[in-house]
């Protein structure tokens, strides 16, 4: 049996269009190849050291 | 593929051929992402939004760089009326790759329509509103709001879903199936969707399943049975009904039909006599108030009829009357007949012209008339004037001062300049004792006959009067 108030809890109010540039700005747009770039990067430093 | 190290494109080996970089692992995650965003693509291909979201989401976090899967991702969240999400998808696809971008055609379609862009806003505020309500415990205001929600934007998921919530929670199952069916068409694989779904139909077949039963039992009590080609149903309690069982059907419709009359036709046709009567109440009102406008513009046409009557009678009385210009005429005429007739009878001329009233003839204005008067006054003026000089001096003589006093008065009314009658008049007001009059006369003599022995009588007379008082 579905719970009316359990399942209305699980909608979230939509973001406006004026809010959408914060949104974009605050997005985390880090990757997995960033990672990996990063974590090669930082053996080849340890290396050169 | 480009190197991540000096950005070269990279061949089959795993290794850069240009900067010697290690990319086997790199090269293994951006296929990962492709893989993701093929996946999404043929799930979003076969309407599987949810799924395709999904796919896109992991696809991107493997390889953000991925503009394909990131405008992708946008289209699908556009066409589930999720446009902010879609736009934000959109602008950062375009942040990563400028030029030979589709994102920027999707940015340019809505930016380029203000009024889509509103309505977009539009949607989403409702949206939140609803939700609001929902929280707040108005759930009819957010069924309502709602529906202005879909019908601005029919592709929104999320307010599709929060409708069939609303419906199930008011255990209006059709509605609800309704309206996850719809949302069933525009994302078909939706687990929230599903869900729900599940549920309303679950609660939709036992419903069902009752009505069977109830269908089932009715079926039991009937007798079907073929003859020929018809097939009988018969009622297996049903009894040929008798006379008296009749008789007492017909009474009880009767009785029904009585009493749909009275409860349903009566107060019908009641309040249709009663509109008619009080419009032709109105009517007659109305008339009424327009007779009785009427009867008081003529009462006031009466008033102003009968003033005028008054103020032309009031004008005629003053033309014919005893003191009227008519009567001042007739008598000018007679005195002028008696001075031609005999210019020697002062006596009759004079009783003609004291006959006049000068005020009279200063109201009748007509130049002619004044003019003839005058004439006539100065012609036999004087000698009317020593007429009655002669008489009141006797009188005065006398001591005669009553007698005498309208002699006089008429001797200087018809000769101003005879000093003496004036003189005496004034002797015999102060004799009788008008006080007033007398200092009147003595005042006019001193003034009008300065430097006589008239004027010096009168001012001694008048300086003893005022010694005397």
């Amino acid at each position: 049996m579905i719970d009316f108030e359990e399942e209305l809890k699980k909608f979230h109010p939509s973001l406006e269009v004026d809010e959408a540039e914060e949104a974009i700005y605050n997005q985390d747009l880090t990757d997995m190849a960033d990672i990996v770039v990063g974590m090669v990067k930082d053996l080849n430093n340890k290396e050169e050291e | 593929m480009k190197c991540y190290n000096c950005g070269c494109t990279l061949s089959e080996k795993d290794f850069c051929t240009a900067c010697g970089a290690d990319v086997s692992v790199y090269k293994k995650i951006i296929s990962t992402s492709n893989r993701f965003y093929n996946d999404g693509l043929e799930k979003a291909g076969v309407r599987d939004l949810t799924g395709a979201v999904s796919s896109l989401r992991q696809s991107l976090k493997f390889n953000k760089n991925n503009i394909e899967a990131r405008n992708l991702l946008g289209l699908v969240y556009f066409e589930m009326g999720e446009a902010v999400a879609a736009l934000s998808e959109w602008v950062i696809s375009k942040n990563l790759r400028p030029n030979k971008n589709i994102a920027d055609d999707y940015l340019n379609m809505i930016q380029s329509n203000q009024g889509r862009l509103d309505t977009i806003n539009q949607t989403i505020k409702k949206y939140n509103q609803a939700l609001a309500y929902c929280h707040q415990d108005s759930l009819d205001l957010a069924v309502i709001q709602l529906k202005k929600v879909l019908s601005l934007n029919p592709n929104f998921i999320r307010a599709h879903q929060l409708l069939a919530l609303l419906y199930i929670n008011q255990e209006e199952w059709e509605k609800a199936q309704r309206e996850l069916q719809k949302c069933l068409k525009i994302d078909t694989n939706n687990t929230t969707t599903l869900r729900y779904m599940k549920e309303v139909e679950s609660v939709l077949a036992m419903r069902e399943a009752g009505r069977g039963k109830e269908k089932k039992r009715k079926d039991e009590d009937v007798i079907k049975y073929q003859s020929g080609n018809e097939t009988i149903i018969q009622p297996i309690n049903a009894r040929e009904s008798g006379g008296a069982s009749t008789l007492l059907n017909m009474g009880i419709g009767i009785v029904i039909g009585i009493a749909v009359a009275c409860f349903l036709i009566l107060p019908a046709r009641l309040k249709e006599s009663d509109n008619a009567v009080r419009e032709e109440l109105r009517k007659v009102s109305e008339q009424n108030d327009l007779k009785t406008a009427n009867i008081a513009e003529l009462e006031q046409k009466i008033a102003e009829l009968t003033q005028n009557n008054t103020d032309i009678q009031t004008q005629l009385d003053s033309y014919v009357g005893t003191d009227g210009a008519v009567e001042t005429m007739k008598y000018l005429m007679d005195a002028v007949a008696a001075y031609l007739d005999n210019p020697e009878d002062i006596e009759k001329i004079a009783e003609k012209l004291e006959k006049i009233d000068p005020v009279m003839m200063a109201a009748d204005g007509t130049d002619v008339v004044d003019t003839l008067y005058e004439k006539m006054i100065q012609t036999v003026g004087p000698s009317i004037a020593e007429n009655y000089y002669d008489t009141g001096y006797e009188s005065y003589r006398r001591e005669l001062y009553e007698e005498a006093i309208p002699d006089l008065q008429k001797a200087v009314e018809f000769d101003q300049k005879n000093g003496d009658a004036l003189l005496y008049l004034g002797n015999c007001y102060r004799n009788t004792g008008q006080k007033d009059e007398a200092i009147k006369i003595y005042e006019q003599v001193v003034s009008q006959f300065e430097g006589t022995e008239k004027a010096r009588k009168a001012q001694n007379f008048l300086n003893e009067m005022q010694d005397e008082g």
